[in-house]
């Protein structure tokens, strides 16, 4: 056995929807709710629940463990038994989600309720009773499981014949390719390709970098007719390490000469995923080979007995770019109330007395700008423990670190020429350490 | 007119919830009602809404058999979306009402013909669902004709209808295999995955069965989907353990017979194939089929430290970074790694630095792997992130880190006095966990070093210095087992011969020891057991090293008849025995002060001297064990639940021990590799016939006998399938000078080899089709051997795979 089945909870631990467990005891499913649920209450930070849970099984059944990912507000387990990866599961439900994504837009609750019989029709494609994923590429499961669409609804709604309109073709899996339908067409041949970009690292409190990456992947919406063969070229392809890459592109040639040749689906899909190496040498000595943090943050905080006061100086290194929502996080620690804070230079702080956390928002931080957050907060704890640490994001839009460069797109096999788009966009994901 | 009003009335449905969808859950029961009459109308429309009112009640939990016959009749309706909701509700009422599935019988098997794969698919899956062993034979009939079919997609779902009508009834286990070597041979790489997933549940150990198709497999590997990939690298590791020779490694010499240093690895071509086919998995995005592939370097390298290991540490490193749970779960898989090899992800610290927004467990685990990882490169960095994670607001990762800090104490000498600053500072934390396991971790430090015989390892002069800290620092430090240990610390180690007596010391006791003893008793009432007893030990301790003491005499005998009559009767124990103890020493310790009876001379026994006392009390405490900082150890296997969950009891899937010489590799040859290869003619039934005259073959002996039984005769020997009557006959011929013992091993193995070559010539026999005839001459040829043309043929082979061996004078046996 592998995955046993697929069940979604929604943000109280009530299922929504699951899979049939053919092969199990009616309570299987039950009990790894039922872990889930426990789990959930003993921690004080949802996030801190084990992603794999072991479910000792009733009686003499085997015992089994729960993998489980938050989606929006949802939480989707994947029971699993025998000794099979975690990391299976956690594939299948990473391919589930973005199925989902696509098929529904939005994930949540209710858009799961609206097109149950969607939702259930993709569970019965994706996952065979047995335990083991089966058509998961998204261009072969349009083919035999409709999206759902306004128009679609009217239809059924108006009473209209489905099956003289569907979009399911009658002879599915006709493609040669897997991951590609056959017979695409539209009127506007068109690919874009966002390069984001997301810089991950730890700041120590004197503004020294710890740990530095930069973590990239090539979003790519391709809207072509027919079989069209890529070409990808990049002016400056030594950037990228630690590459991963969609299953249309053809290995041996990235290896060769660092191009990408494929056909791609049809519609979003992730083409490329990436770590950008500052220098080409893969030397691991930092400080060397970092990426400088493009924000300065100069932070004070004092626990006390009773509370705690923070006085925080943001200061955006960036000469010419803005930098765009910008949120700082500090976990207050377990007891912390009553927060006072002051904010200079714009934007606003909250405090969430369920998690905990003071959050510190800007929506947009002009670039050589400086802004600072003040204040103090009090503990029903003696002696409070904070995070030692604070979370700081924002985006910054037009800009990549790596400043990787396409060269050229060649496309070979159609007559048309498209219309090509190249966008950047980066993330910043800091822990400061104070 | 009646379209109309139901049309103004979904769209105010459609109006009003905003969601058609919804309207189907909020079905009352007079609408339920409605459903079986909507079944069985004649409207596509109304059958349609039906459907999705069922589907709704199955996603609210509602069970809703009742409607399996009014169901079943739709199964051939022309509408596709209706015919895909009727299979949904089949596919999941199918195994609890096998009954009236029974009745729908002939449909599914009509659907099997329907020119729609995807009809085909789903048919073959209900079929398969059906709980009924009387129906088995059908089933086995429908896998066939699926397992030949057209559409890939439909050959997917016959290859996972196998393991299912194998457990309905593991009587059609012949046919089913033959039906997995028809899949096995299929060209269209996607259907493979689920072959191999059919294999593993079906026939696990007929690893024989892949010969002739290994190096296909391995070839199309890549082409696969990602999660048959995931698949077949399993089925692959598990085949190249069982079936081919260990890879060595030789220790290159020079001429004058010194090791040069560099190192050859002497791997099977056909391992390379595998190795080198999967390595372009690594770049998958899909986090399994990575792990699949570290699991190829990892259990088929030669050494798991090996050079080869390198290739995966970046691809393990990457996974860190999908998502948080894939992170937690990889964190397992380095460590173990780790653990065997931590050279590898030494220089790759940064990578494992710990966030404060971590999962807990990923927390935990992240320190353990810098721990494991830690060298004398990055030990200074290592120590500082240790000592910044001690302020974590995670108790357990406060708790490993500053352990953490006291292994680095002990593995860096250069750095103990900087460890033991920190941790001097957490002791005046004024958080519990900080300062207990400080306490906990100085003691386990001071311990071993007064007992150490390394002369690098020196915290020196600076026990001393520690211990009268930790003195100085008795109020402050609260947790139980801390306070006990500080106690039980200052009384072992209070001995101080530079102490004269002058000034307000004690003769031959450290300074600040009365002191703590004096603390100790006076909240002796208010303590808890585990400090009551230390403090008893060391008032005794104190005792035995200066029993003249007035007042330390007055003390020892206070906190004594405290714990004569302690609600603890550990404590009581305790002071009895202690009392009794020093009886020698400093008699009458527990009389009270009323009374003067003399209970000690009606006492017989032993009464000890001082200094044996004082060997008694001191001598002998051996350091205690250093708790384990993992759970996990390299023997741990990667890839698997039961490392994630610390649990062996999930270990269902040991990877078997190499073989010592491997399968002969010309068992692998198929025509595609070697045109020239002699095919020997078969009957089309050959296959069928195998397996049908020995469907237990249950180990994996088929390939491996051969090696087994014949150690003596060296990696040498390889022959042609179609020798193999001269083989045998050749091994009789050596193996005479060792007895016939054997023998009976031997006709094992002749049995074996015959059914190997048989299914091993099977994709020969599509092309010669003519020659099927002659199979009875063959065999008759075989039974006499045709001796030396064939001769020459298998030593001209064997010279080839042999020419890299050092004992080449072997290949001319």
């Amino acid at each position: 056995m592998a995955i046993d089945g697929l069940i979604i909870l929604d943000n109280v631990g009530r299922p929504i929807v699951q899979t049939s467990f053919h092969s199990t005891s009616p309570a299987y499913p039950l009990i790894h709710i039922d872990t889930y649920n426990n789990a959930l209450a003993k921690v004080s930070r949802p996030d801190d629940v084990d992603p794999v849970l072991y479910v000792s099984g009733i009686n003499d059944d085997k015992p089994s463990a729960c993998c489980h990912v938050g989606c929006g507000g949802l939480r989707i387990l994947a029971p699993i038994s025998g000794d099979v990866d975690p990391l299976f599961a956690f594939a299948y439900l990473r391919t589930f989600i973005d199925i989902l994504r696509e098929y529904l837009g939005h994930v949540s609750a209710s858009t799961l309720r609206d097109n149950f019989d969607v939702v259930y029709q993709l569970l019965e494609e994706t996952l065979d009773s047995g335990g083991h994923p089966l058509t998961t590429s998204p261009n072969a499961l349009r083919e035999i499981v409709i999206p759902p669409s306004l128009l679609n609804k009217l239809l059924s709604v108006a009473g209209a014949n489905i099956s003289s309109l569907s979009a399911a073709s009658s002879n599915p899996f006709a493609s040669p390719i897997p991951w590609r339908k056959a017979n695409v067409r539209h009127n506007n041949n068109e690919i874009y390709f966002d390069v984001v970009e997301e810089l991950r690292a730890v700041v120590n409190r004197s503004g020294v970098s710890l740990s530095n990456e930069v973590l990239g992947k090539i979003d790519t919406n391709s809207r072509l007719s027919g079989t069209p063969d890529l070409l990808l070229t990049f002016s400056n392809p030594k950037v990228l390490t630690d590459c991963s890459f969609h299953p249309c592109v053809r290995l041996p040639r990235w290896s060769r000469d660092k191009a990408l040749s494929f056909v791609p689906p049809d519609g979003p899909f992730i083409l490329m995923e990436y770590r950008f190496s500052p220098s080409s040498s893969n030397s691991s000595s930092l400080g060397v080979n970092q990426v400088p943090v493009p924000v300065m943050l100069k932070p004070s905080v004092v626990i006390n007995e009773n509370g705690g006061t923070i006085d925080l100086t943001a200061i955006s290194r960036l000469s010419t770019r803005a930098i765009e929502d910008f949120t700082v996080e500090l976990y207050l620690g377990q007891g912390a109330g009553a927060p006072n804070f002051m904010v200079s230079g714009g934007g606003s702080w909250a405090f969430d007395p369920r998690t905990l956390v003071l959050r510190w928002e800007m929506a947009n931080l002009p670039p050589s700008s400086s802004h600072s957050l003040r204040g103090s907060w009090t503990s029903s704890i003696p002696n409070p423990r904070a995070a030692r640490a604070f979370r700081v994001r924002f985006a910054i839009q037009q800009h990549t670190f790596s400043a990787l460069k396409i060269d050229q797109l060649r496309l070979t096999g159609e007559a048309y020429k498209p219309y090509k788009g190249v966008r950047g966009r980066s993330l910043v994901d800091l822990e400061w350490r104070w | 007119m009646r379209l109309q009003e139901t049309f103004s009335e979904h769209t105010r449905d459609l109006a009003i919830a905003k969601s058609p969808g919804l309207s189907y859950f909020d079905s009352t029961e007079d609408k339920l009602k409605n459903i079986r009459k909507q079944l069985e109308s004649n409207s596509d429309r109304e059958k349609l809404d039906a459907m999705k009112r069922l589907v709704a009640m199955i996603s609210k939990g509602r069970p809703v058999p009742e409607y399996f016959p009014s169901v079943v009749k739709n199964v051939s309706t022309q509408n596709l979306e209706i015919r895909k909701l009727v299979y949904i509700y089949l596919l999941r009422y199918s195994s609890q009402e096998p009954d009236l599935a029974l009745l729908s019988i002939n449909t599914f098997q009509k659907d099997l013909t329907d020119p729609n794969p995807l009809i085909r698919a789903m048919a073959l899956r209900v079929l398969s669902g059906i709980k009924v062993g009387m129906i088995g034979g059908i089933v086995v009939m429908g896998i066939r004709k699926c397992a030949s079919d057209v559409s890939p997609y439909v050959r997917k779902a016959a290859a996972f209808a196998v393991p299912k009508c194998y457990s309905l009834d593991a009587s059609h286990l012949p046919s089913l295999i033959q039906v997995l070597t028809t899949l096995l041979r299929d060209r269209s790489p996607l259907s493979l995955g689920a072959t191999a997933v059919a294999f593993q549940a079906v026939c696990p150990t007929r690893l024989d069965l892949l010969h002739p198709h290994y190096r296909r497999l391995c070839r199309t590997l890549v082409d696969m989907d990602e999660w048959g990939q995931v698949e077949m690298t399993n089925l692959l590791i598990r085949y190249a353990r069982s079936m081919l020779a260990r890879p060595t490694i030789m220790k290159t010499l020079d001429k004058s017979g010194n090791e040069t240093g560099e190192e050859s690895v002497d791997v099977d071509p056909d391992l390379q194939l595998l190795i080198a086919c999967s390595e372009p998995l690594l770049h998958s995005r899909n986090p399994a089929v990575v792990l699949a592939v570290t699991r190829v370097f990892y259990y088929l390298s030669p050494s798991p430290s090996s050079s080869s290991l390198s290739t995966i540490v970046q691809p393990l490193l990457r996974l860190l970074t999908v998502s948080k749970e894939v992170e937690r779960v990889v964190l397992v898989y380095i460590l173990v790694i780790a653990r065997r090899a931590p050279r590898l992800f030494s220089a790759y610290y940064p990578r494992f630095l710990v966030r404060s927004d971590d999962i807990a467990q990923a927390k935990e685990l992240k320190a353990k792997v810098l721990l494991t990882i830690l060298n004398h490169e990055n030990h200074q960095a290592l120590l500082r992130e240790f000592i910044d994670y001690a302020n974590d607001t995670d108790d357990t990762l406060v708790g490993h880190s500053i352990r953490a800090i006291g292994r680095v104490a002990r593995l860096e000498p250069d750095c103990t006095q900087q460890c033991l600053t920190a941790l001097l500072n957490f002791i005046r934390s004024k958080h519990d966990v900080q300062v207990s396991t400080a306490v906990l971790v100085l003691k386990s430090l001071v311990q071993s070093q007064s007992q150490s015989k390394f002369p690098a390892f020196t915290i020196g002069t600076a026990s001393n210095s520690i211990i009268s800290t930790l003195a100085y620092r008795i109020d402050d430090i609260k947790h139980p087992q801390a306070r006990a240990c500080v106690i039980w610390l200052v009384g072992q180690y209070a001995a101080d011969d530079s102490q004269k007596g002058e000034g307000d010391g004690l003769e031959g006791i450290a300074r600040w020891a009365p002191d703590v003893l004096r603390k100790a008793v006076k909240g002796f009432v208010g303590e808890s057991p585990l400090v009551k007893l230390q403090t008893l030990t060391l008032a005794s301790k104190l005792l035995v090293l200066c029993p003249a003491h007035a007042t330390l005499k007055m003390l020892a005998q206070y906190v004594f008849s405290l714990a004569r009559y302690d609600m603890n009767f550990d404590v009581r124990d305790r002071a009895r025995m202690l009392s009794a103890l020093l009886g020698g020493v400093v008699p009458g310790l527990m009389k009270g002060a009323g009374e003067e009876g003399d209970v000690m001379e009606d006492r017989g026994g032993v009464v000890l001297r001082r200094e044996q006392v004082r060997l008694v009390l001191f001598e002998g405490k051996e350091v205690g064990q250093e708790g384990d900082f993992a759970g996990v150890d390299d023997s741990t296997p990667i890839g698997t639940l039961s490392a994630i969950t610390n649990r062996s009891s999930l270990s269902d899937t040991l990877l078997p021990d190499w073989l010592e010489q491997g399968t002969e590799p010309s068992l692998r040859d198929t025509e595609d590799d070697m045109p020239q290869a002699p095919a020997v003619p078969h009957i089309s039934s050959s296959a069928a016939r195998s397996v049908a005259a020995s469907p237990v073959v249950l180990t994996p002996t088929g390939g491996a006998s051969p090696a087994g039984s014949m150690p003596k005769t060296g990696g040498g020997r390889f022959v042609d399938l179609d020798d193999l009557e001269k083989f045998y006959a050749e091994d009789e011929e050596e193996e005479d000078d060792d007895g016939d013992e054997n023998e009976e091993e031997e006709d094992n193995e002749e049995e074996s080899g015959e059914e190997e070559e048989e299914n091993g010539e099977e994709v020969g026999q599509a092309e010669e089709p003519g020659e099927s005839a002659e199979e009875g001459a063959e065999d008759d040829e075989e039974e006499e051997g045709s001796e030396t043309e064939s001769e020459d043929g298998a030593g001209e082979r064997s010279r080839l795979f042999t020419a890299g061996l050092e004992d080449s004078g072997q290949a001319h046996w």
